[in-house]
């Protein structure tokens, strides 16, 4: 045969030798001789090939490996992925920063709440040592059977009428 | 701008008279298979077929398997419009649409009718292998299947032809074994 073809050249002998066995059973005839080619056969193969030239030089064939045609299709949907995926981490970034601004102002609050609670402690402890003080003074007065001493501190005279007004002070002890 | 390289053939079958004498070869079979599929137009087929061949700038490792593949869908694209892409060979099977007359010289009525009885998946990759000389591994590229079924679908239609030349009732005598 002379088609280049490997498979044809070296078909295997178990292979010539089926298909000679199933020429015999359907009966065939022995294959015809190739024929030589006709002078119109060869103007005919010579004006396909002219043709196969002429279509090559004008419509190339373009050669698309599927892998191109896979990544236009899915080019959009990762684009559309990576977008939310970017947005979706701006977001949970913004939401970290709130998270911890009020995190820190809630921690601002109760210091400042646990400071005021000191102080009005503070000024509860002082009120009531001040209490007890007076009550103290008073019950000590009332012991001596004393009057509470006052301090006159004289007022220097206005210049206006007389006034006879006087600033009492209580004594200190 | 010459598209071929310098290390590769001019053609696909090589020099252009080995080229030629392919031609001379291949043209009248692929023309009677185009017709076997009920082709409106099989000589057009099969010119498209080399053409297609040729135009391609990568080398082809199977340029008769390629031609074969290549009428195949051709000539079922043309048929698809009657949704009848039965395999047959009813059509090439009658007397007179073989395409050449080597084919009809090959083709004699009792060929016809063993080939006939054979079921149409079978008598397919019978017909490429032992009518039209093709090799599993061709076979196996033009009809899109493995090599494996094509061995297998050729071996069942040998024992459905022995079937034939010995049925089983005819009382343990057999002819062919």
């Amino acid at each position: 045969m002379s088609w280049s073809d490997p498979d044809r050249r070296f078909e295997p002998a178990e292979d010539v030798a089926l298909r000679s066995e199933l020429r015999e059973l359907l009966g065939l005839s022995e294959a015809p001789a190739m024929p030589e080619p006709t002078p119109e056969l060869r103007n005919l193969a010579e004006d396909l090939r002219r043709e196969a030239e002429r279509r090559r030089r004008t419509y190339p064939f373009r050669r698309r490996p599927s892998w191109q045609l896979m990544a236009a299709a899915v080019l959009p949907f990762v684009l559309g992925l990576g977008g939310a995926g970017a947005w979706g981490l701006a977001q949970k970034h913004r939401a970290d920063e709130l998270s911890q601004a009020v995190a820190q102002k809630d921690a601002d609050m109760q210091r400042v709440a646990s400071e005021a609670a000191a102080s009005q402690a503070e000024l509860a402890r002082e009120r009531a040592t001040r209490e007890q003080v007076q009550q103290q003074l008073v019950l000590a007065n009332a012991k001596l059977g004393q009057k509470p001493s006052y301090l006159v501190v004289p007022v220097p005279k206005p210049l206006g009428p007389e006034s006879t007004e006087t600033l009492r002070v209580k004594a200190g002890h | 701008m010459d598209p071929q390289s310098p290390g590769q053939p001019e053609t696909p079958f090589g020099s252009t008279p080995a080229f030629h004498t392919a031609f001379a070869e291949l043209y009248p079979r692929l023309v009677s298979y185009a017709r076997r599929y009920g082709a409106t137009y099989p000589e057009d087929i099969a010119q498209e077929a080399f053409v297609i061949l040729m135009q391609r700038e990568e080398r082809v490792e199977h340029p008769t398997a390629f031609l074969y593949g290549t009428v195949r869908t051709l000539a079922l694209t043309e048929r698809r419009p009657m949704k009848n892409q039965n395999l047959s060979l009813e059509v090439v099977l009658e007397p007179g649409h073989a395409g050449s007359a080597a084919f009809e010289q090959v083709l004699n009525q009792e060929v016809r009718e063993r080939m006939k009885l054979l079921s149409p998946t079978f008598r397919e990759a019978l017909w490429l292998f032992v009518v039209e000389g093709l090799a599993i591994k061709e076979i196996s590229e033009i009809l899109s299947i493995p090599e494996a079924t094509v061995k297998t679908r050729i071996h069942r239609a040998k024992a459905q032809l022995r079937e034939q030349l010995n049925p089983p009732s005819a009382g343990g005598v057999h002819v062919l074994v």
